[in-house]
């Protein structure tokens, strides 16, 4: 939008600007578990010696399951203005996360259980003064 | 053995009431729970309340000034919030304070206003490096009912699930609801109405999500020492157990944007652990029960939690709804209250509901909603953050 910024949806991620983003999680060295969105520490309690890194994740899954919103939330949730109902996945990644986030060239009557789907960075909305939302997106893989 | 007594309940109707402040409404059902009782104000030797977040400051120090409003003592005054899960987890400190011997007639209490609209944002004040994962999701627009929905849809896709289920969840607690005079909504529902509702988050249709409410409750405990000073019946607490979250589970867990699942940890593990250690506390397991109060946020919720508290195998829940099993007069009576499908969300004041069916029930005086040979209930409410407190009571 003219005179709009770009404002990521949170601090710390996904890597952007960038040719093909990420998202920005963190993986434990000790246990080989890892966490969306990035953690300050291991969260796993057998772990003893917590040996946290940053990583970028995969950016490709499989859907884990959908839902579909179909009334704009009321604040605080902020939501598109005409709003228009886009499903919501959560997808699973090689790493073992699963991910929620929102979809984009996605059509409802497409969606399988266990589809690909792969990871974007782009607008998700205009907020009201004007800026647009950047956050992650997940679109079926063709 | 020590051993935990009820003497006395009081409950508000659930509904909106702008022209009463949660402390008047919470007075009011104190009255009625020491009138219950028999038990004087003066009397009580501690107290613990719900704490709110939608009431400011007074509603964070609920406790203090409902006290101030019956009349200050200087009695102990704990002030609880375990998000929805907060009025369970208020009985089990109550429980814990007498079974500690601190002291021998506690009251919890918990009163709540819905505010107008959604949930508001929880202010952070500090300064913190990260913005919250709730924050990140308020951004994204995913209200809780999406939660609900991913949880419901995976449901579906496993068990053969279908959308009659669902309506027939809600047809069911209407049915209970219907026969409750502190219920808000008392309307009977068919399936077609419920189907025909507006679909909020696929698969949840706006019959199938629980609204919010203003409610209060009270509750009189005592020592079985100090109760049969009081009376020949006392409710006894077989169990009251607290549990949080375990780390693997697999839910999509309102508002976790990843998450980990690690092999062998149930869904819902707050629910679970809760359950499973009020049943060893109770000596008792599922099949000991006469009916039971869940948290019905969605018609989700009853398919997942009779899982969960282990009255059927995984996967097989919604025939218990095909069957009408789960009515009063069936073989496993499911929120006989009419659960939060029909009282509305009153966050932390919604336990009490539970408590208050359970203690009718018990005492043969739930009238139309009466479980025959009721002698033993459990009640399990749960919250955000993984909380969860389980209730069992008996004759």
């Amino acid at each position: 939008m003219e005179g709009g910024k770009q404002v990521p949806v949170g601090q710390g991620l996904f890597t952007w600007p960038s040719d093909e983003p990420r998202l920005i999680g963190t993986h434990c060295k000790s246990c080989g578990d890892y966490f969306f969105p990035k953690t300050f520490t291991c969260h796993n309690p057998k772990c003893k010696e917590k040996q946290i890194e940053e990583v970028t994740l995969s950016r490709k899954g499989k859907l884990w399951s959908y839902s579909i919103l179909y009334y704009p939330p009321p604040p605080p949730f902020v939501a598109p203005d005409p709003f228009v109902p886009i499903p919501i996945v959560e997808v699973e990644i090689p790493e073992g996360l699963k991910i929620i986030g929102m979809t984009e060239d996605c059509d409802p009557k497409d969606l399988r259980f266990g589809m690909e789907m792969e990871l974007v960075v782009g607008k998700l909305y205009t907020d009201k003064t004007g800026n647009d939302m950047i956050g992650w997106k997940f679109r079926p893989v063709r | 053995m020590k051993e935990v007594a009820i003497l006395g309940v009081g409950l508000h109707a659930w509904g909106k009431f702008p022209e009463k402040s949660w402390t008047q409404m919470l007075v009011e059902t104190a009255k009625e729970a020491l009138k219950d009782a028999g038990v004087e104000w003066t009397d009580i030797q501690a107290l613990v309340a719900s704490s709110q977040l939608w009431g400011g400051r007074k509603g964070i120090y609920a406790g203090n000034y409902f006290a101030e409003a019956m009349g200050e003592t200087g009695m102990s005054i704990i002030n609880v919030n375990n998000a929805c899960a907060t009025a369970g987890s208020v009985m089990s400190v109550a429980c814990m304070t007498i079974l500690s011997g601190a002291a021998d007639l506690v009251m919890a209490a918990g009163a709540d206003k819905s505010p107008k609209g959604f949930f508001p944002s929880i202010p952070v004040y500090h300064e913190e490096p990260l913005p919250s994962v709730d924050t990140i999701r308020w951004n994204m627009g995913f209200p809780n009912p999406v939660f609900w929905a991913l949880e419901c849809q995976k449901r579906m896709d496993r068990y053969g699930v279908t959308e009659t289920h669902l309506a027939k969840v809600k047809v069911a607690m209407s049915k209970h609801g219907a026969l409750n005079p502190k219920a808000r909504y008392r309307k009977q529902f068919t399936i077609e109405e419920v189907l025909n509702s507006a679909m909020v988050a696929d698969p949840l249709r706006l019959y199938e999500i629980c609204a919010t409410s203003d409610g209060a409750g009270t509750v009189v405990l005592a020592s079985m020492e100090k109760a049969r000073q009081y009376t020949t019946k006392p409710i006894i607490v077989a169990a009251s157990s607290v549990a949080s979250g375990v780390y693997g589970d697999p839910t999509a867990r309102i508002p976790s944007l990843g998450i980990m699942p690690k092999p062998g940890v149930p869904i819902i593990s707050e629910s679970y652990v809760a359950a499973k250690t009020a049943y060893e506390q109770a000596g008792i397991g599922p099949e000991d029960i006469d009916f039971i109060e869940l948290p019905d946020n969605s018609s989700w919720h009853p398919l997942q939690y009779l899982e969960t508290m282990g009255f059927c195998k995984e996967g097989e829940s919604h025939h218990l709804f095909d069957e009408d099993a789960v009515l009063i007069g069936g073989r496993l009576p499911v929120c006989p209250s009419g659960g939060f499908s029909s009282f509305g969300e009153a966050t932390t004041a919604q336990g009490f509901v539970q408590v208050y069916e359970l203690v009718q029930q018990l005492r043969g005086q739930a009238g139309a909603r009466q479980v025959k040979g009721a002698n033993v209930g459990i009640a399990e409410v749960y919250g955000a953050a993984a909380n969860n407190a389980a209730l069992v009571l008996k004759t």
